[in-house]
C-alpha cells in the first residue's frame, strides 16, 4: 500500500509543482491521475520513486517512507516499483534483449551485470516478459528499428522483469496512436487484474479513464482537486469537469476514441 | 532613430555638399545625414591612400622625400601606380558626385560606388601580397625538371645489387730503379699488364700549368665483353681517386672478347711531404654491372618506415588523447557541471583551457615541444596529444551535454546503482559519437604527422623536408605519394567506420 502524506514538490526556480498532497493506493488499485498539462502529474509519479526529489512530506511504501529512503533501501523500493515513460526511454542503442534484461538490475550482482551477463533464470523471464507482450520475435533488434507501440510493450516488459508490486506509467499511451493506446491499456489492465499489481498511472483522454480506472484523482496547479471511484467519473458532470480541467475546457464525448481535452 | 535620420532634410545644398565631399571624402554625404556611407566613405579613401602611400614608401626605401619615392615607385612597377592613382581619382570624383545626389535627397542609394573600394581594395591586396603571374608563368620551365620528378618518382624507387670485375696493376713513381714486377697471370680471373710498371706523375709547372706525366700501355683481359670500363688510381698511401683525361673521367669499353688495350697518362697527384722510399701506386681498372632483381632503394626503405612511424605518432597521440579526453569531458559538460557554483568554476575553467589550446595550431605547439623534449617523434607525440586533448575533449563534453535523459531516468527507475546508470544508460548513448569523433582525430592526427615533421616533430614530414633541401627530389616525390596515398586511404577508411557508427 502506498500512502502518500503532505507531498510538495518546489523546484529551484521556485515553481511550486506540487502543493501538500496527501492520498493513499490500495494494493490492486488502477489508479488514474487526469490533470491539465503543467498540473503536476508527471512530478508526481517521478516523486513516488524519487526520480525527482520531494522537497516536503512523506512517501509511505508499505509502511516505510522513500522520501527518507537512501542508497540501497532506495533502491530496493524502486525495484518493486515498475516505470513506464511516454516517450518508452528506452536505451535506444541496445537491443530489446538487453533493454528488458536492465529490468532486473536491482536484482543481480552489480559487478557482473556490468558486463552485460545475466543469470539464465533472468533470460528465461525474459522471454516469458516479451511473450506477455507479444514481442518474442523482436529479441535481437534494436530498440530504435521498433514502432512507436512494441517499444512501450518493451517498456512494459522491462518493468514486468522487476517483479513489480506496483507500475507507475507516466502518460503512457500520449505519443502512440488510439488503437495502440487501447492495446497498452490492456496489457496494463491485465497486469493489473491478473498479476494483481497496482498500476498507478496519468491518462489524457476521458474515455480511456473512464474505461481502464478503477479510482481516479485530479490535479490542478499542483493541488489535489478530485477523487472518485469509477463509478463517478462515469458520471462526472461538467462542472466538476471543469473543476479539474479549468473553463475552457471542452467535455467530449465519453464513447468517442479520438476525442480529448480540447484545450491540450 | 535611423528613420528620423533617413527623413531630415539635408543641411546642405548638392554644389556645397560636393565641394565638402572634394575636401574630406564623405563630408557632404555625412552632412545630407546619409550618416553611415559618409563614415563607410570617408574610411574607406583614407585607408586606400594610406596604404596606397605605404606602398609607395616600400616601393622606394631609399628615397627620402614622397616625390623621389612616387617617381622611383613608378619607375619600377609603373602598371601598378598609373592603375591605382587613376582608381583613386575616379573615386574622389564618384564621391564627389554622390554627394551632390545625396544632398539632393535621392532615395536609391547606389552600391556602384562601393563596388569600386572593393576593386581598389582587391588591387593593392594584389600587390601587398606579392603576386606576380607573369613570373609564376615565365619560371614554369625551370621549374619543371624537379616538378616532374616529384609527380613522378619512381625510378628512384628501386635498384639492382651490382657487382663489380676488377684488376690492378702497381707502379712505381718518379724513379725507375726496382720497378715492380708485372701481376701474375691467373687462368679465367680478369688480368691487367702495364708497360712499363713506372713512370713520372704529372707535375704542374711554375706557372701552374699542367705537365703531362709518362703514358702507361695497359692491357687487360678476362673481362666482361663489351662493358663501359672505368679506371681508378690509387696513391701510395691508399687513397683511391678517379683520374680526368682532357677533363672527363677515364673509361672505355672492352672488345667483343673482354679484353682491351690503353694508355693512361699518369695523373697528378701531390706526394704527401712525409713519404721516404719508393712510391708504388696502383692502377684499377673495374667494371660494375646491375645485377640480381630490383630491389627497393633506401630513400623507398626509409619512407616506409617513416611513414609507419608516423601512423604510429597518429595513434599514439590520438590514444593519449582519448584517455585523458574523457575524464577532462565529464568535467567540461555542463549537464554533469551544473551542482554547485564550485562545479560550474570548474566547467568554466575546463572549457576555457580547451578554447585556447585548440586555437594553437599543433605545428606551434610542436615547436614548443621540440624545444622540451628535442628533435623527434616524441615531440610531435606531444604536441598532437594536447591539441587532440583539447579538441576531443569539447567534442565529448558536447555529446555528453546532448545525451537523452530519459534512458538514465527508466535505468535509475528499475534500483539500479550509479555504476550500472552509467553502463547501461549512458555509455550505449556515448558510444557513436566517441567512436565518430575519435576516428575523425585519428584521420587529423595522421594528417598533422605527415607535416609536424617539418618542424622537427618526427615522421615523414622531417624526410620529406631533409630531401627538398639536398635537393633529391626523387626521393622528396616517393615521400609526398606516400603521404598523398596514405591520406586517401584514411580518409575513406575513416568515412566507412564512422557511417558504421551513425
Ligand atoms: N525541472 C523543472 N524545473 C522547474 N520547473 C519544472 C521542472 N519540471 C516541471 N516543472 C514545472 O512544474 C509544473 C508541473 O510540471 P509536470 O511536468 O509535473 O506537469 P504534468 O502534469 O506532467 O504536465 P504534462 O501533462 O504536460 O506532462 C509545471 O509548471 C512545470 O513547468
Ligand atoms: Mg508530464
Amino acid at each position: 500500500m502506498l500512502e502518500i502524506r503532505n507531498l510538495t514538490k518546489i523546484y529551484n526556480d521556485g515553481t511550486e509543482a506540487l502543493k501538500n498532497i496527501s492520498f493513499k493506493v490500495e494494493d490492486g488499485e488502477f489508479l488514474v491521475i487526469i490533470g491539465l498539462s503543467g498540473s503536476g502529474k508527471s512530478t508526481l509519479l517521478r516523486c513516488i520513486n524519487r526520480l525527482i526529489e520531494p522537497t516536503e512530506g512523506e512517501i509511505l511504501w508499505n509502511g516505510k517512507d522513500i522520501a527518507k529512503a537512501d542508497g540501497k533501501s532506495l533502491r530496493e523500493a524502486r525495484r518493486q516499483i515498475g516505470m513506464i515513460f511516454q516517450h518508452f526511454n528506452l536505451v535506444k542503442r541496445s537491443s530489446v534483449m538487453t533493454n528488458i534484461l536492465a529490468g532486473r538490475l536491482g536484482y543481480v550482482k552489480p559487478s557482473s551485470s556490468l558486463l552485460h551477463h545475466f543469470p539464465a533464470s533472468d533470460r528465461k523471464k525474459a522471454f516469458e516478459a516479451m511473450e506477455m507482450v507479444g514481442i518474442t520475435d523482436q529479441a535481437e533488434k534494436r530498440a530504435d528499428e521498433l514502432s512507436g507501440g512494441q517499444q512501450q510493450r518493451v517498456g512494459i516488459a522491462r518493468a514486468l522483469m522487476q517483479d513489480p508490486l506496483m507500475i507507475l506509467a507516466d502518460e503512457p499511451v500520449a505519443s502512440l496512436d488510439p488503437v495502440l493506446a487501447h492495446s497498452i491499456l490492456g496489457y496494463l489492465d491485465e497486469i493489473n487484474k491478473k498479476r494483481d499489481i497496482t498500476i498507478m498511472c496519468s491518462l489524457h483522454y476521458l474515455d480511456l479513464v473512464q474505461q481502464y480506472s478503477s479510482r481516479v484523482i485530479g490535479l490542478r496547479d499542483g493541488n489535489l482537486v478530485y477523487e472518485g471511484s469509477n463509478a463517478e467519473i462515469r458520471r462526472m458532470t461538467d462542472g466538476e469537469f471543469k473543476e479539474i480541467y479549468g473553463e475552457e475546457a471542452v467535455r467530449v464525448n465519453a464513447g468517442s476514441l479520438t476525442g480529448g481535452i480540447e484545450n491540450e | 532613430m535611423s528613420n528620423a535620420l533617413k527623413t531630415r532634410k539635408p543641411l546642405i545644398p548638392p554644389p556645397v555638399a560636393a565641394v565638402m565631399s572634394a575636401i574630406v571624402p564623405g563630408l557632404g554625404q555625412l552632412l545630407s545625414f546619409r550618416v553611415r556611407r559618409g563614415l563607410l566613405l570617408l574610411f574607406s579613401f583614407v585607408s586606400i591612400v594610406g596604404l596606397f602611400i605605404w606602398r609607395l614608401t616600400i616601393l622606394a626605401h631609399r628615397e627620402v622625400t614622397f616625390g623621389d619615392q612616387f617617381v622611383k615607385s613608378f619607375s619600377r612597377q609603373p602598371a601598378f601606380v598609373i592603375f591605382i592613382c587613376a582608381l583613386v581619382v575616379a573615386l574622389w570624383v564618384w564621391i564627389i558626385v554622390d554627394a551632390y545626389k545625396m544632398a539632393k535627397g535621392k532615395k536609391d542609394k547606389g552600391a556602384g560606388i562601393f563596388a569600386l573600394v572593393l576593386v581598389l581594395f582587391f588591387s593593392l591586396g594584389w600587390q601587398i601580397s606579392e603576386i606576380n603571374v607573369y613570373k609564376m608563368v615565365k619560371e614554369f620551365p625551370e621549374a619543371w625538371p624537379p616538378l616532374s620528378r616529384i609527380l613522378w618518382p619512381w625510378e628512384a624507387a628501386v635498384t639492382r645489387d651490382t657487382s663489380s670485375v676488377e684488376a690492378e696493376a702497381a707502379i712505381l713513381a718518379d724513379d725507375s730503379v726496382n720497378p715492380p714486377a708485372a701481376p701474375e697471370y691467373i687462368e679465367g680471373k680478369p688480368y691487367l699488364k702495364s708497360t712499363p710498371t713506372f713512370g713520372n706523375m704529372s707535375t704542374l709547372d711554375k706557372k701552374n700549368l699542367a705537365v703531362k706525366g709518362s703514358v702507361l700501355h695497359l692491357e687487360g683481359s678476362g673481362f666482361e665483353p663489351d662493358t663501359l670500363t672505368y679506371i681508378f688510381w690509387e696513391d701510395s698511401i691508399g687513397n683511391e681517386f678517379r683520374p680526368r683525361q682532357d677533363g672527363d673521367y677515364v673509361s672505355f669499353v672492352t672488345d667483343a672478347d673482354g679484353s682491351f688495350v690503353f694508355d693512361l697518362v699518369m695523373p697528378y697527384r701531390l706526394t704527401p711531404p712525409s713519404a721516404v722510399g719508393q712510391q708504388i701506386h696502383h692502377v684499377h681498372v673495374r667494371q660494375t654491372s646491375d645485377v640480381g632483381p630490383l630491389k627497393a632503394s633506401e630513400p623507398l626503405k626509409l619512407t616506409i618506415v617513416l611513414m609507419l612511424e608516423t601512423i604510429f605518432m597518429g595513434m599514439m597521440a590520438t590514444f593519449f588523447g582519448i584517455i585523458l579526453a574523457i575524464p577532462l569531458s565529464f568535467l567540461a559538460a555542463r549537464n554533469m557541471m551544473s551542482g554547485s557554483w564550485i562545479t560550474m568554476a570548474i566547467y568554466w575553467i575546463i572549457r576555457t583551457i580547451f578554447n585556447i589550446t585548440r586555437s594553437i595550431e599543433p605545428m606551434i605547439w610542436a615547436l614548443i615541444a621540440v624545444v622540451w623534449v628535442g628533435l623527434g617523434p616524441f615531440a610531435g607525440i606531444i604536441a598532437l596529444t594536447i591539441h587532440t586533448i583539447a579538441a576531443l575533449g569539447k567534442l565529448y563534453s558536447e555529446s555528453i551535454e546532448s545525451i537523452d535523459p530519459g534512458p538514465i531516468e527508466a535505468i535509475q527507475a528499475t534500483g539500479a546503482n550509479k555504476l550500472q546508470t552509467i553502463m547501461f544508460a549512458v555509455v550505449p548513448q556515448m558510444i557513436p559519437p566517441f567512436v565518430s569523433f575519435t576516428i575523425y582525430r585519428w584521420d587529423i592526427n595522421v594528417r598533422m604527422s605527415t607535416v609536424i615533421g617539418m618542424v622537427g616533430g618526427g615522421g615523414i614530414g622531417f624526410l620529406l623536408v631533409q630531401y627538398i633541401r639536398l635537393l633529391d627530389y626523387k626521393s622528396a616525390g616517393i615521400a609526398v605519394w606516400f603521404i598523398a596515398v596514405t591520406v586517401a586511404i584514411l580518409d575513406y577508411v575513416s568515412s566507412k567506420i564512422r557511417e558504421k557508427f551513425i
